[in-house]
């Protein structure tokens, strides 16, 4: 009986043994992709990945991971070795990981004088954000000028989670290092940011309240299919200026109004970040090269963008029918 | 006359003593309201012990600390088990998709019969007409990986504790906390040491699954008969003879246990590892719950699920002590055996048996020739040998059949056709569909306006009034409340360790945090009495209701938790209440198996004689049989309580708060300390309550006599 409990066991394992022998060749030229956790992140990663995966014989291991500073220093550990569309502004504690200046056309678009864990070149996608309202509301309300009426309407915004404050949809990504609560609470906005942890979420959230055509204050960045179907005007949040003192090791020191993070985003000349010791292998030798030349542009990512947010098609799908259409691509290859 | 005045007397007095506790309850309740009304802001930890209590700091340089000392060891493991991984990993999913069919095929087949075959054909077949074979592939090397990674582990370490008494009894008691903690406490420290992605995927899973393996090899080991033992030493075996020979071999049904229990416990942690960055179909589903796609999500929950049955099933057909080749065991092959008075059902079995019989001959015929062959060949050498591999083949034929096929597949592959990877055009993907029909759900007004009213009295009056009453309630007098519980139901050591857990807590500075994961644990836990309760009583008076009622609660406990956030994104949004919604569908099943459990247990004879002195049904329920099943109920709590924080970590996805937010913060900010006290913290209420609601049931069951 046991013997043959114990000769079936023995037919497992010289199954399993015949299928570790008979094991494949290892892919030589293999990276690891972080995907970004929006939309247009997600297609700027798609285009290098196809790049590098169609036209330089790459396997790239696609990860999940949630953008912020846990992503950056996977990068930095070699974890992950690239990841796609970083939005300097975003990126304020990670920043110190990059120690060369930024280029785009050419130009300095930014100096950094870290630790150079991290390397970073720009994407081509230049991007902008603010808080904003539907447009419907502004034309209903002609005294509401911008963020300073907020609190006068701010009945018209509560809903029942947030109950006698208003309600922003905030910024959906705790890593993406919005700091909507403390925003308005320096601003003296008597709201509360909801963070609904994703992007699909609250699209989700906004598209319903506009459908309803209910007045809502939403988080959102440019560009973004979102405004194709939807009016909104933003509320003007003062322009960006840097506070030095707004870190983690100064206990989030904030540097009063008009200051980030009271202040809105700055222009994001977007980047591409990797490990430097594992592009400077030969192998990835053609992968850092292309990288360099990489010029994606608004345009064309706002193009896929609706044919992704608007006519269904999975990002993949999107970026070929790009591919397809075009030869633009051809100048990044090595 | 002065004998029964004493007994009033003393009546009046034990009713009075019946009132003091719960009175001293409702004046603590009442006073508690009044403190609420009294504080104006939530309440917090003073800020000289939070600003001296810098537990995040310290976490922060001692990672700084590991970072330059330990970590190079711990990665130099992550590199080889990911060299590994990807060894697999490439293997799965390079090898033609009809060899792994036929890898997976064959021994199901031959364990568990054409039953168990054509589940596995089903299963296989469905991973890639929904389009994830990849993502299969990618979950089976992390989950086939670790499991024997940590078969190999714990068999070593089971033999160990069985040999030496006092290594037991020191592995004990780090088993039984293994075993408490929640499956996603793992992954934070393993990504910590080992990083992100596949090898500190499996090292988790290794580390989580490990316990059963440890304990029924122990458990094996130690059961052996000392007779036999001894038997074997009078023979003159040595200890080590004794050790391989005799005990591991009759350890082996126990063990095999063990590694069925390892595999679904593996297949758990690989899917929701995905956290970590690991591929696979938790990876799938997550991005599907991410964009709403709820049909996407369905059918990758559902690969998970097919996945588990089948390794479950196939552990269990093969550590079956006997070979159940249906040859003349059963009469049917596919239906049950009871089908036999059907003639449709005979109908649809003769062709199986034809088919069977056809096919057993055809392969044992070539195989005789085949083991002829060979013992024709060693017998030129050596005549006993030659007869030994010819009755060893034969006996076996199953196996070398099986060979045979799949070194006939690969030739196929790599010299006549290449199969390649699963064809496109043999899709059953129903995502579109079931995306459409909820999107016409969800648009629908009427819908909305249900949606929307439950919402609203939930949180208007559930959710926001016991978030308002915790966090606003003075920390001192909720720590002195559940001091006394823990005192009552436990005992003063207890309590003392109740009082610097929740000290820790909020010295932590998470108090608010804390209170909010309490007050959204409490909710749902609530919930869930009030909707599981009436199913399970439902369920114990129907056994059809009760069979269809396993068959789902079966399939609830094997879907990675997660997958819980699909239905209630998909009707409610995102929010605290969907996070308390999914929280309660995930907790809910102990609560009705347990009612169940305790109402069918309650003997009959009780309901007879209630039943014989007229009383009604319902009489009967509420009378006698729920009261005695409320011990089991507690049971029932103490598991939801558990299951309930356990969500807690995962719900921040779609919109809930608290300590499990926390947790998702400091991951994402790369804030080791603020995630560690936050992870702890959940740890430490969960235990808290699981240890007073454990003492409250042994109480309970002591005074009824159970």
């Amino acid at each position: 009986m046991n013997k043959s409990l114990f000769l079936k066991t023995f037919t497992a394992l010289i199954l399993s043994s015949f299928l570790v022998f008979s094991a494949g060749t290892a892919h030589a030229k293999r990276l690891t992709a972080a995907v970004a956790d929006w939309t247009g992140g997600e297609i700027t990663c798609q285009v290098a990945v196809s790049m590098l995966e169609q036209e330089l014989g790459y396997r790239v291991d696609r990860i999940e991971f949630a953008s912020g500073t846990g992503l950056w220093e996977a990068i930095a550990a070699g974890d992950i070795d690239f990841a796609c569309e970083s939005w300097p502004s975003y990126a304020e504690a990670d920043d110190v990981m990059l120690n060369e200046p930024l280029y785009y056309d050419g130009e300095v678009v930014q100096e950094y004088s870290g630790t150079g864990e991290v390397m970073a070149f720009t994407t081509g996608i230049i991007g902008a954000s603010d808080y904003y309202v539907p447009k419907y509301f502004v034309d209903a309300n002609p005294d509401f000028n911008g963020w300073e009426d907020l609190n006068k309407f701010k009945d018209q915004f509560a809903t029942v989670e947030t109950g006698s404050k208003g309600r922003l949809i905030g910024c959906p990504v705790a890593g993406w290092n919005c700091h909507d609560q403390k925003r308005l609470d320096i601003m003296g906005i008597d709201f509360e940011a909801v963070e609904l942890g994703t992007e699909v979420a609250l699209l989700a959230e906004a598209q319903g309240s506009y459908d309803r055509q209910e007045p809502f204050l939403m988080y959102l960045w440019e560009p973004h299919f979102f405004f194709g179907k939807n009016e909104m005007v933003g509320i003007g949040l003062p322009p960006h200026q840097a506070c030095d003192s707004f870190t983690e090791a100064n206990n989030w020191q904030d540097c009063g109004m008009g200051s980030w993070p009271a202040s809105n985003w700055a222009k994001d000349y977007t980047m591409n970040y990797m490990n430097p010791a594992t592009m400077q292998k030969p192998e990835n030798a053609e992968a850092l090269a292309f990288f360099k030349k990489m010029k994606f542009a608004n345009v064309d990512q706002a193009k896929m963008l609706v044919r992704v947010g608007d006519d269904g098609l999975s990002v993949e799908e999107a970026v070929q029918e790009w591919k397809d259409s075009t030869n633009d691509w051809q100048a990044w290859l090595p | 006359m002065a004998f029964t005045q004493d007994t009033s007397a003393f009546s009046s007095k034990n009713n009075y003593q019946n009132l003091i506790i719960p009175g001293i309850i409702f004046a603590a309740l009442l006073f508690s309201i009044w403190l609420v009304f009294q504080s104006e802001d939530v309440s917090e930890f003073p800020v000289f012990v939070t600003d001296s209590f810098t537990f995040t700091a310290w976490v922060n340089q001692g990672e700084d600390f590991l970072k330059d000392n330990i970590k190079v060891y711990t990665r130099a493991v992550a590199a080889y088990v990911k060299e590994l991984y990807w060894m697999l990993e490439d293997f799965l999913l390079d090898s033609s998709w009809v060899f792994i069919v036929a890898l997976l095929l064959i021994p199901s087949l031959a364990f568990g019969g054409i039953k168990l075959g054509f589940l596995v054909l089903f299963g296989t077949m469905y991973w890639g007409m929904v389009g994830l074979w990849d993502s299969a592939m990618e979950t089976l090397a992390l989950m086939g990986l670790s499991v024997f990674l940590s078969v190999v582990v714990g068999v070593i370490l089971g033999i160990f504790c069985a040999l030496s008494d006092r290594f037991e009894r020191n592995m004990k008691p780090a088993l039984d906390v293994m075993q408490v903690m929640p499956a996603f406490v793992y992954l934070i420290p393993a990504m910590f040491f080992f990083g992100i992605g596949g090898a500190p995927a499996i090292l988790a899973t290794m580390i989580y699954s490990m316990p059963p393996i440890i304990r029924l090899t122990n458990l094996g080991i130690r059961q052996v008969p000392n007779e036999t033992i001894e038997t074997a030493t009078a023979f003159g075996s040595t200890k080590s003879q004794v050790l391989f020979k005799v005990q591991i071999p009759l350890a082996l049904p126990s063990i095999m246990m063990g590694v069925n229990q390892t595999i679904m416990m593996a297949l758990a942690l690989v899917v929701l590892a995905t956290f970590i960055g690991a591929q696979g179909l938790g990876s799938d589903i997550w991005v599907s719950i991410k964009k709403l796609e709820v049909g996407a999500a369905l059918e990758g929950g559902f690969c998970v699920l097919l996945m588990a049955i089948m390794f479950d099933r196939f552990g269990k057909a093969a550590s079956r002590e006997t070979v159940t080749l249906p040859v003349d065991s059963q009469k049917f092959y596919l239906l049950p055996q009871t089908w036999d008075i059907y003639p449709l059902a005979r109908q649809i079995e003769k062709p199986l048996m034809y088919i069977h019989i056809a096919v057993a001959f055809i392969f044992s015929s070539i195989i005789r020739i085949f083991s002829f062959v060979i013992n024709l060949v060693v017998s030129l050498f050596n005549k006993d040998y030659g007869r030994l591999i010819e009755q060893f083949i034969n006996a076996h034929y199953f196996m070398f059949s099986g060979i045979f096929i799949l070194l006939g597949i690969i030739y196929y592959d790599s010299n006549i056709t290449t199969i390649g990877s699963f064809p496109d055009s043999w899709n059953l993907s129903i995502r579109d569909e079931i995306a459409a029909g909820v999107k016409s759900l969800t648009v629908n007004p009427t819908f909305i306006e249900i949606t929307r009213s439950i919402r609203a009295t939930v949180v208007i009056y559930l959710l926001r009034p016991l978030d308002t009453y915790l966090t606003y309630l003075p920390y001192w007098f909720t720590i002195g409340a559940l001091v006394l519980m823990s005192w009552k139901a436990v005992g003063l050591r207890f309590a003392i360790v109740t009082a610097f857990l929740l000290a820790f807590i909020g010295a932590c500075n998470i108090w608010t945090e804390a209170m909010i994961t309490l007050s959204s644990v409490l909710i749902s836990v609530l919930l869930c009495f009030v909707i599981g309760v009436p199913i399970g009583i439902m369920a114990s008076y129907s056994k059809r209701f009760q069979n269809i009622n396993e068959v789902i609660l079966d399939a609830m406990q094997t879907l990675p938790y997660f997958c819980y956030l699909v239905p209630v994104l998909m009707f409610f949004g995102g929010g605290s209440f969907s996070a308390l919604l999914a929280t309660i569908i995930y907790a809910i099943p102990p609560i009705i198996r347990l009612t169940v459990l305790g109402l069918s247990q309650v003997s009959t004879t009780y309901s007879e004689v209630s039943r014989s002195f007229g009383g009604s049904t319902l009489q009967t329920l509420s009378k006698i049989k729920f009261p005695l099943a409320v011990p089991s109920l507690v049971m029932g709590f103490n598991q939801t309580v558990m299951m309930a924080f356990a969500m807690q970590i995962v719900t921040p996805l779609i919109g809930g708060k608290g300590l499990g937010l926390e947790v998702f913060n400091g991951l994402a900010r790369s804030d080791t300390g603020r995630a560690l006290a936050a992870g702890i913290g959940i740890c430490l209420l969960a235990m808290i309550i699981d240890r007073i609601s454990l003492a409250y049931t042994k109480k309970q069951r002591d005074a009824l006599g159970l």
